[in-house]
């Protein structure tokens, strides 16, 4: 039974694309057939990230127009198995995208036997994002710990209880709260969101926090998903959020402040 | 089919001003204060500063803009004689008169505004029969930003949280478990003795029957804490939820 994702936030510029790519390969990586379609028509980003943009031949509005088939636009890709990428279109605008369309390319991919669907949302709450999450069996709401963000997903959680399709249906859809950019020192110092708080406002269950990491811009600038930069506290805190979303129990990390790390002297002088 | 007398709240217009426009322009700035409050609002006319002026006001033009501006203009009060036939027979009820009739007349004055909504709830209630509000609604989730929920002719209870930036209204009482955080109106068709309770108290506005209040312009000391919220007269009063 193949599960639709929703990467979404309201929010621009909050990591829907960086979580949307790791968190794709993660599944992937675990032996799960996954795709992941980028929404954001016109400002496609999702190629670059993981590194394919310079093997797009067609994209995901060439497939709704039916001038190209679903194979010849899915993108397979080379570091790891069993994960595909469906990119956006550079040249159209969000008004390509149609219910029909995307419910035809959806279950197109699920008759192919993918297991998950990662639809990687664009920012705003116009059609771009309404046809990311209008048929997401269950949705990644990416925040970062301020409160124009915070209050961006708070909205984007009405517009996901209120109009997608399983709540046309009287369904609900399964909501994961991703905090990311997240700076524990400087939630101690006062001027950041704590995870509690966001957690207190928005009200959904929490699925990780992603520490504020210089891995993440590096990963994006050479291509490559940030949570296969194991070395990275970014890369495994996604690690973490992939296991909790197949049912582990993982502790969080990342989410404390660092103690001033005391020096020789210090600790034998006290 | 039954037919009952019944109380109903309406909102009184006090004309002062044969000039339309003016009025327009008034009338449309009170409604931005509350636009939901008044949206498709019934309302009467008061013409008892106008006096024999009346005569003069272009009534269908007066019900064009109020109809333009979403209330649903219903009836006229305080007419002289001369003109009621015709008014009953362009479709308007005619209502009994206030007795505070020809008080205000004083030749040569004026009003400073050209309307205003009624400031005393009684002088706008035609009461025959007092009908209990006996309905409710119960909201089990967030209400989230950009939400509206209104529960008309009912309470309202929510068992979670109501964002900054959502609205929940209702014509009884409001009852939140757990923080209000956007716009909560309560008596929201004029009940006045509509209260909002809640667990903490952080909402943007809050509203009994009309009369509102920015809780960043308020004093109270209740803020993020257990408080309910009534009218004292026109006075909305906070308190504290457990004394």
């Amino acid at each position: 039974m193949s599960k639709v994702i929703v990467v979404t936030s309201g929010k621009g510029g909050v990591g829907k694309t960086t979580s949307s790519a790791a968190f794709a390969a993660g599944l992937a990586a675990k032996g799960h057939k996954t795709a992941v379609i980028d929404f954001d028509v016109g400002l496609r980003n999702l190629d670059l990230i993981m590194g394919v943009e310079r093997r797009v031949v067609y994209d995901f509005v060439n497939v709704i127009n039916g001038e190209a088939t679903l194979k010849q636009a899915l993108i397979k890709d080379k570091r790891v198995d069993n994960l595909y990428i469906l990119p956006a279109s550079q040249t159209r605008d969000k008004d390509a995208l149609n219910k029909e369309g995307v419910e035809s390319v959806i279950n197109e991919l699920k008759e192919d036997g993918f297991d998950y669907i990662v639809c990687d949302s664009p920012a705003g709450i116009e059609r771009g994002a309404f046809m990311a999450l209008y048929f997401a069996d269950e949705a990644i709401i990416v925040t970062n710990p301020e409160v124009s963000s915070v209050r961006d997903s708070d909205r984007i959680l009405g517009i996901l209880q209120s109009r997608s399709k399983k709540a046309e249906e009287g369904g609900t859809i399964k909501e994961h709260l991703l905090i990311t950019r997240y700076s524990p020192n400087r939630v101690e110092g006062g001027d950041m969101l704590s995870m509690d708080d966001i957690v207190e406002i928005l009200s959904i269950p929490l699925i990780g926090v992603i520490p504020e990491s210089g891995a993440v811009l590096q990963a994006s600038n050479s291509g490559n998903p940030v949570i296969l930069d194991t070395e990275s506290t970014a890369g495994q805190a996604y690690s973490d959020v992939v296991d909790r979303f197949l049912g582990e129990e993982v502790a969080l990390r990342f989410i404390d402040a660092e103690v001033e790390k005391k020096g020789f002297f210090k600790k034998l002088f006290g | 089919m039954v037919l009952k007398g019944e109380m109903s709240m309406l909102n009184a217009l006090y004309v002062s001003d044969l000039d339309i426009k003016n009025l327009t322009t008034e009338l449309t700035k009170k409604r931005d204060e509350a636009p939901q409050f008044f949206m498709q609002s019934p309302l009467i006319v008061d013409c008892n500063e106008l006096g024999e002026k009346a005569n003069d006001l272009d009534f269908n033009a007066l019900k064009k803009a109020l109809l333009e501006l979403d209330f649903i203009p219903v009836g006229v009060r305080n007419v002289p004689k001369s003109i009621t036939k015709d008014l009953s027979d362009n479709g308007w009820a005619i209502m009994r008169a206030t007795q505070e009739k020809g008080d205000k007349k004083k030749a040569g004055v004026s009003s400073k505004g050209q309307s205003k909504k009624t400031p005393d709830p009684n002088a706008a209630v035609e009461v025959t029969q007092v009908e209990p509000t006996i309905d409710s609604v119960t909201v089990d989730r967030p209400v989230r930003s950009g939400q509206q929920i209104y529960a008309a002719s009912a309470d309202m209870t929510v068992l979670a949280p109501t964002s900054a930036g959502s609205e929940i209204m209702a014509d009884g009482s409001i009852h939140v478990y757990g923080a209000i955080r956007g716009r909560v109106l309560a008596g929201a068709r004029g009940n006045t003795s509509a209260r909002i309770f809640c667990q903490s108290l952080e909402a943007e506005l809050i509203a009994v029957a009309g009369r509102y209040q920015l809780l960043d312009e308020s004093k109270t000391e209740l803020k993020g804490k257990p408080a309910m919220v009534y009218l004292d007269g026109e006075k909305l009063v906070i308190e504290p939820l457990a004394k």
